[in-house]
């Protein structure tokens, strides 16, 4: 049996099982049968596993270079490290539906087997709604549209080797997979609002019960964003880390869909408020992955990450077009039944806030998607080719998020209900101050911009008001409770973990608005042709060129440029280089980076005399903070992880939080 | 900090003032959009439809072309890049500053930013290489290719 065998075997299994299981909860969630609901949970749980074998054989396929496998001859080498073989997996269109497929499977699993043995209706007719979306995936990876296991007849002796893009830095191995991570989990709560929506119910059930998976998905899909970014920066050598390119339009538009839903959740669980907009978000959240992939994986849209077109596209399309159709329906069909205990109103309350917060979120949902749609309505009218630039998003979005920065210091701040003079001036007069103290430290490095300023000024409001907020925390901890300091922050985040693991995400990304202001706003740059031992000066920054070398390496050919930049005598060093792969005809431009928390050094080898080795033309950017748009995912990472975990002691078995027991917020 | 506070409803008035203000602010975000929609387009021409169109001199444009093989020039230490997009039918000089992508081959395809001068010369403020791989290509603004006659 050959690793094809095993794999198109398993995903084919799979798919019946999918089937079967969609059948059988359905028939258990309408008929409360608890053979059926059994059968389907068993059947979840099965086609995991095979979906996993499948995935296994074709990573031991890419490790044993198996090209009889068409995938692996397109997208492996001989010469390929083990690890850019494995990590393969997703190096192209078959491979990554398979990896998202396999993450849906373990989602359907989750669903099925989380809770207790009886799980209720409600989980039981989400596990129909996953197990159809499962089997939609499942027959995309076994029609000759996504099949991964295609044979390839004679094989080839060697295989193309992967995308160059691919094989050049080991964020490869963590970007696309926590952003799939992300994409697929919107599906659990999508199921469950829509499980909501068919039985009827007019609670938030739902709500409560993929509280968490909800705030994973948006956190994995966050993280896996700034790892994108931070891909693009190590690797593209371009010295951004951002583009508005369209791939990253579509995988921060889900992202901000469901950030508004995170914090409009807060208000349907405190004031029972916002029911029918919940539902459409969670709606928005999840068709905004769907569309992400099409724009990505059919090739409608040229991006940087388009990497084939296929027949996938029509599929995908035709899967989004009836997922909306279905869940638009069905919530218009119930909205009477989601009845809100009245409308938001009090201006100056946490409750407007998040209004406010929301309207801002889709907004700039939806001017992205204007921006990155419109090319493609334009040349489908006119044939006109258009595209949208930099100038667009930057104008629209920048406003917006720094408003929202804004919002995000104000939030937290105001109390439920609305707030008096008393408060405001007792919650406002520090951070109102920071905020001064930050705009002054913006001015002092030489920001001059309105916006660059306000972002500084706005980032400190928020960490002020983050830190008034622990500080009062523990000092309430300290004389309710008589714990030390130290345990009463500690007890802070670990009982309290929802609001100030939020509070964390905050802190994030103030940090990452800082490193995006400065970077944007102070990036020096210098570009000169230098002969060895020449220098070159970049923000007071003297780079010294001591020569090029070639590097050979199995897979690959390097011509790395030695820089040495001098700054306090260490004379750090630096390397790009442009390197040359079989598969490709011409050089990848790999940066050398020397990152500190000040500033990046930045360089890219531009040119080179191919002949004698005589001169470089080299690019030097000296980017501030830059460092701090990593640290800061990580942090916000680090949040939601506080923000998820149990409340109190930590329990090491996950279980369902109970219906009514809705979390405690504030 | 769950302290019990008097609970006030909202009244008419405030209602339709947070009502009113939320429009104001989506109807705002709306306007700001489309106006820059209309000035942030970038259009992709071919030589030739440049100069059917008199594309007037400071135009910011993006032409898309082959690089003429045997013009392409890059003077290291002045950093001069100079060469000839063609479209088969039109020929125009493209003038730019810096080292070319790595990508940019004689007879390839490339993409060019920039605006026309006086003497009708290209001057390219961009300059991207644009191959026929399955992987487009990074440029310094990973823009997307223009599909070249």
């Amino acid at each position: 049996m050959t690793f094809a065998d095993v794999g198109g075997g398993a995903l084919r299994a799979a798919l019946a099982l999918a089937l079967w299981g969609l059948l059988a909860s359905a028939y258990a969630a309408r008929e409360r049968d608890g053979r059926a609901l059994q059968s389907a949970r068993w059947s979840a749980l099965a086609a995991f596993v095979l979906v996993v074998a499948a995935s296994l054989s074709m990573a031991a396929a890419l490790l044993a270079h198996d090209f009889t496998i068409r995938y692996v001859a397109l997208n492996n080498a001989l010469e390929t490290p083990a690890y850019f073989s494995a990590i393969s997996l997703w190096a192209a269109l078959e491979g990554s539906i398979l990896l998202w497929t396999t993450i849906l499977a373990g989602a359907v699993a989750y669903v099925a087997w989380r809770g207790t043995r009886e799980i209720p209706r409600l989980a039981t007719t989400a596990l129909a709604v996953m197990f159809a979306m499962l089997a939609f995936f499942l027959f995309l990876v076994v029609s000759p549209a996504a099949d991964p296991f295609v044979r390839i007849d004679p094989a080839p002796l060697n295989g193309r080797g992967p995308n160059p893009l691919l094989q050049d830095h080991w964020l490869m191995g963590l970007h696309p997979p926590l952003l799939y991570l992300g994409y697929v989990l919107f599906s659990v709560p999508f199921a469950y609002a829509v499980a909501s929506l068919i039985l009827g119910e007019g609670g938030d059930r739902w709500i409560v019960a993929t509280r968490r998976s909800a705030l994973v998905a948006w956190a994995l899909l966050g993280v896996g964003i700034v790892a994108g970014a931070w891909w693009s920066y190590a690797v593209l050598g371009w010295g951004g880390y951002w583009a508005w390119d369209p791939v990253e339009n579509a995988a921060i538009m889900p992202w901000l869909v469901a950030t508004a839903y995170l914090h409009s959740v807060m208000v349907e669980e405190k004031r029972r408020m916002l029911r029918t907009w919940n539902v459409a978000l969670v709606i928005g959240a999840f068709a905004l992955t769907i569309l992400g992939t099409f724009l990505t994986r059919s090739g409608v849209v040229n991006s940087v990450h388009s990497f084939t077109q296929s027949a996938i596209g029509p599929l995908l399309l035709g899967y989004l077009a009836a997922v909306l159709a279905f869940s638009v329906g069905l919530l218009l069909w119930r909205a009477p039944r989601l009845a809100d205990s009245g409308p938001v109103g009090v201006p100056l309350s946490r409750e407007a806030v998040f209004l406010f917060q929301n309207v801002l979120f889709v907004a700039a949902t939806l001017t992205v998607l204007l921006g990155t749609l419109y090319p493609l309505v334009v040349e489908a009218i006119s044939g006109a080719q258009l595209s949208i630039g930099s100038p667009y998003f930057d104008r629209v979005e920048v406003p917006i998020a720094l408003a929202l920065l804004f919002l995000m210091g104000v939030g937290p701040q105001l109390p439920w209900h609305g707030a008096s003079r008393a408060t405001l001036e007792r919650q406002f007069a520090a951070p109102v101050v920071v905020a001064g103290a930050g705009a002054l430290l913006a001015l002092a490095v030489g920001l001059r911009g309105a916006a660059a300023v306000l972002g500084y000024a706005l980032a400190a409001f928020v960490v002020a008001t983050v830190a008034q907020e622990v500080m009062r925390g523990v000092r309430a901890r300290r004389t309710l409770h008589g714990e030390t300091a130290a345990g009463a922050f500690v007890n802070l985040f670990r009982r309290s973990g929802r609001r100030y693991g939020g509070y964390v995400v905050h802190v994030g990304i103030a940090l990452i608005a800082l490193a995006v202001v400065s970077s944007q706003a102070q990036a020096a740059e210098a570009e000169a042709t230098l002969a060895p031992g020449g220098s070159m000066q970049v923000a007071g920054r003297t780079i010294v060129f001591d020569g090029l070398r070639d590097v050979v390496d199995p897979q690959r050919t390097q011509v790395v440029a030695d820089l040495r930049v001098l700054d306090g005598g260490t004379g750090a060093a630096l390397a790009p280089a442009l390197t040359y792969y079989p598969n490709a005809t011409a050089g990848i431009g790999s940066p050398g980076i020397r990152s500190t928390a000040g500033d990046d050094v930045y360089a890219i080898l531009a040119a080179y005399d191919a002949r004698s080795r005589a001169w470089a033309t080299l690019q030097v950017r000296v980017i501030p903070l830059v460092s701090w748009l990593w640290i800061g995912g990580a942090i916000v990472g680090l949040g939601a992880v506080i923000a998820a975990l149990p409340p109190g002691r930590r329990h090491s078995s996950a279980v369902a939080a109970p219906s009514g027991t809705v979390a405690s917020v504030t | 900090m769950s302290v019990a506070r008097p609970r006030r409803q909202a009244g008419i008035g405030e209602r339709r003032l947070l009502a009113l203000t939320a429009l104001a602010i989506a109807v705002a975000i709306g306007y700001v959009a489309f106006q820059n929609l209309n000035t942030s387009a970038v259009y992709y021409l071919t030589p030739t439809e440049a100069q059917e169109r008199k594309i007037a001199p400071g135009a910011s444009v993006r032409l898309g072309g082959q690089v003429e093989p045997g013009t392409l020039r890059y003077e290291p230490t002045s950093r001069d890049l100079r060469f000839i997009l063609t479209d088969g039918v039109t020929r125009t000089v493209v003038v730019g500053k810096g080292a070319p992508p790595a990508l940019l081959r004689e007879g390839a395809g490339a993409v060019v930013e920039g605006f026309f001068a006086t003497d009708l010369s290209f001057r390219a403020t961009q300059v991207i290489a644009k191959h026929d791989e399955v992987y487009v290509p990074p440029s310094p603004s990973r823009t997307p290719p223009h599909r070249t006659p």
